[in-house]
């Protein structure tokens, strides 16, 4: 066998500069409660959150684009099963978690078979449909959501409680779920997400059910959002209409697309920029949703391909460059 | 259920129905000729609604008021097709996103100009009130909405096949290429159809304002319902638009009745079951 003699090609630059990259990101991740505030570090948790989030979009916008406006609803479900089953019912941390998953993924399951038939702006519309009716569910049913109000004293478990124990769970669930989802983007379930991404026909015509992948990818991306959504409550330890709310949709979208859509890392920078920003600039003004609108608007129009697509553009122009000169 | 109640759901069902064609139709329309799916339609029907509420005010006669909304959507819808979705314009995916950014920026504007309070457009003497017909009262408003449906029906479906204009917007739809060959600015015709369909939002706005309260995110349930009508209807068709407000209209007035606490899911069960067996709406086209 050729295969067996062959030695590991090295690795490329681009390669060992990712590995450096990540290694290096993971050290300060895990230093950085050391060095900030506490507000800091309260808000580094929720960017992470957010990211767990946008990634979970990603997954379904960037590599099967399929791009959902309602994702939030998912979110917004899974942290009000938390919330009920603690405010309501003041049941243990354990079934809490286990309610807020198991709610998130029977929704997920529900949108998943309206919209598995769906593409494009049409897949847009019925997600961003099913989030708006659980944002309006969240209002209405106040017996079980709070209305209004929400659900409040959601407490963290014990052993999480301060602030840079949260900020470690976050964070080694965040690793946990990326490296499942960079697992997933790189098998061949990855490869036939993309395939549907490409062209949805011409993988109906190599035999792939396609209907039955996206109703698939549906259900992972939904187990992404409902993890982020049971963080979600016990990070605010509070649960209102807002966490399924478009905004939050929105800027899951958003995160996307500025750090670069089918790229997981993107979403990910993406997501720290617009949750600082929002921080930021919610503390200034009470239009933080026009402001939203027009980044929204802006991105969209000028840079499509995001922050990654843009630095790799860079980095080939780069290498193109280096290779001419060798020669 | 008494005949009496059961026949006020009846008119209230078909007069959101009619309210929810007005929007529904623009939507249709834009999306038949344009492939784009515009979520600032909410946007436009409550920005449409204040700006009649405004004229109302002033003014005391509802007519100038329904120019003024309509007029006030047509110009946002003009500025919204010219200056941003023309410059994504064949992206599917990009250009609803701008029509969300848009009803973000929207939303701001008409909270800073109009508050947060819940505004309702004056209606005149002669169109309040009920009206009797034999043992039953109709309120007069309602009625009227659901004749101003019907004649607008009527003048739409006259318009789209009966005109030259509704020829080119056909022709349009077939095959946009073919159209612009044969020596039509086919980029005037999609202007023209963008800000016809945001003047009928704004044109709903301020007769639903007569009917419902303006308030802010009152453009999320709008669309929500607009969008429930189009996705149970089918995008693109007319006839779509007719049946879909109907059952939307009918199935949110006797479900904000009977259950209250759940008038959102009542909607969904059907939208749904649509969904899973047509994905294209009952009337919608296969592309």
């Amino acid at each position: 066998m050729a295969g067996a003699t062959r030695p590991l090609p090295a690795l490329s630059r681009i390669a060992r500069l990712k590995a450096s990259l990540l290694i290096a990101a993971v050290v300060v991740g895990f230093t950085l409660p050391q060095f900030l505030p506490s507000w800091q570090i309260n808000l580094l948790s929720l960017i992470l959150i957010m990211g767990l989030f946008a990634m979970s979009v990603d997954l379904l916008g960037g590599y099967t684009g399929l791009v959902s406006m309602g994702h939030a609803g998912i979110l917004g479900v899974a942290a009000y099963g938390v919330g009920y089953v603690s405010a309501r019912l003041a049941g243990p941390h354990s079934q809490q978690i286990v309610v807020g998953l198991l709610a998130g993924m029977a929704v997920t399951f529900i949108f998943g078979i309206m919209a598995m038939r769906t593409t494009e702006i049409y897949f847009i519309m019925v997600t961003l449909a099913q989030g708006m009716v659980v944002w309006g569910l969240a209002f209405r049913l106040s017996p079980i959501t709070g209305g209004d109000s929400g659900l409040r004293a959601v407490l963290r478990p014990e052993a999480v409680s301060a602030y840079w124990q949260w900020y470690y769970l976050v964070l080694s669930v965040l690793l946990a779920c990326s490296a499942l989802l960079f697992i997933v983007v790189r098998s061949p379930f990855g490869l036939v997400l993309k395939g549907i991404r490409e062209g949805e026909g011409r993988m109906n015509m190599l035999g792939y059910n396609t209907t039955f992948y996206k109703l698939y990818v549906f259900m992972v991306a939904g187990f992404f959002a409902s993890v982020a959504g049971v963080l979600f409550a016990y990070h605010d330890q509070f649960v209102s209409p807002a966490v399924s709310g478009i905004l939050m949709s929105a800027g899951a979208v958003l995160a996307m697309i500025l750090g670069g859509a089918g790229t997981l890392v993107g979403p990910l920078i993406g997501a720290t920029v617009v949750a600082t920003f929002q921080n930021v600039v919610s503390q200034f003004t009470l239009f933080w949703g026009s402001l939203l609108g027009f980044v929204f608007i802006g991105v969209i129009i000028f840079a499509r391909k995001g922050l990654i697509g843009a630095l790799s553009v860079w980095w080939e122009r780069k290498e193109a460059g280096r290779s001419t000169q060798v020669q | 259920m008494s005949s009496g109640l059961f026949f006020t759901q009846l008119i209230n069902g078909l007069s959101m129905g009619a309210l929810l064609f007005f929007l529904a139709s623009g939507f249709t329309l834009i999306f038949g000729l344009m492939r784009i799916v515009n979520l600032a339609h909410g946007s436009f029907y409550l920005l449409g609604g204040y700006a009649g509420f405004t004229t109302a005010a002033v003014t005391g006669n509802l007519w100038l008021a329904i120019l003024a909304g309509t007029a006030v959507a047509g110009v946002i819808g003009l500025t919204t097709e010219r200056m941003l979705l023309r410059h994504v314009r064949g992206d599917a995916n990009a250009e609803v996103l701008v029509t969300i950014g848009v009803t973000f920026i929207l939303a701001d504007v008409a909270l800073a100009i109009w508050g947060g309070n819940p505004r309702t457009v004056d209606v005149p003497e002669y169109l309040s009130g009920p009206l009797r017909l034999g043992d039953f009262f109709y309120p007069r408003y309602r009625i009227f909405i659901i004749v101003l449906a019907i004649l607008m029906a009527i003048g739409l479906y006259l318009l789209q096949n009966r005109t030259r204009v509704g020829a080119v917007v056909r022709a349009g739809v077939d095959d946009r290429e073919m159209v612009s060959a044969m020596g039509i600015n086919i980029n005037r015709v999609f202007t023209g159809v963008f800000i016809f369909g945001a003047c009928l939002a704004g044109f709903a706005g301020v007769i639903g304002g007569g009917l419902l309260s303006l308030l802010p995110g009152g453009e999320f349930e709008i669309l929500l319902l607009s969008l429930v009508v189009v996705i149970i209807g089918g995008l693109g068709s007319l006839s779509g638009a007719v049946i879909g407000s109907l059952l939307v209209g009918l199935i949110d007035a006797f479900g904000r009745a009977f259950v209250p606490d759940l008038s959102y899911f009542t909607l969904f069960g059907p939208m749904a079951l649509v969904l899973v067996l047509w994905p294209r709406g009952l009337f919608g086209k296969e592309s």
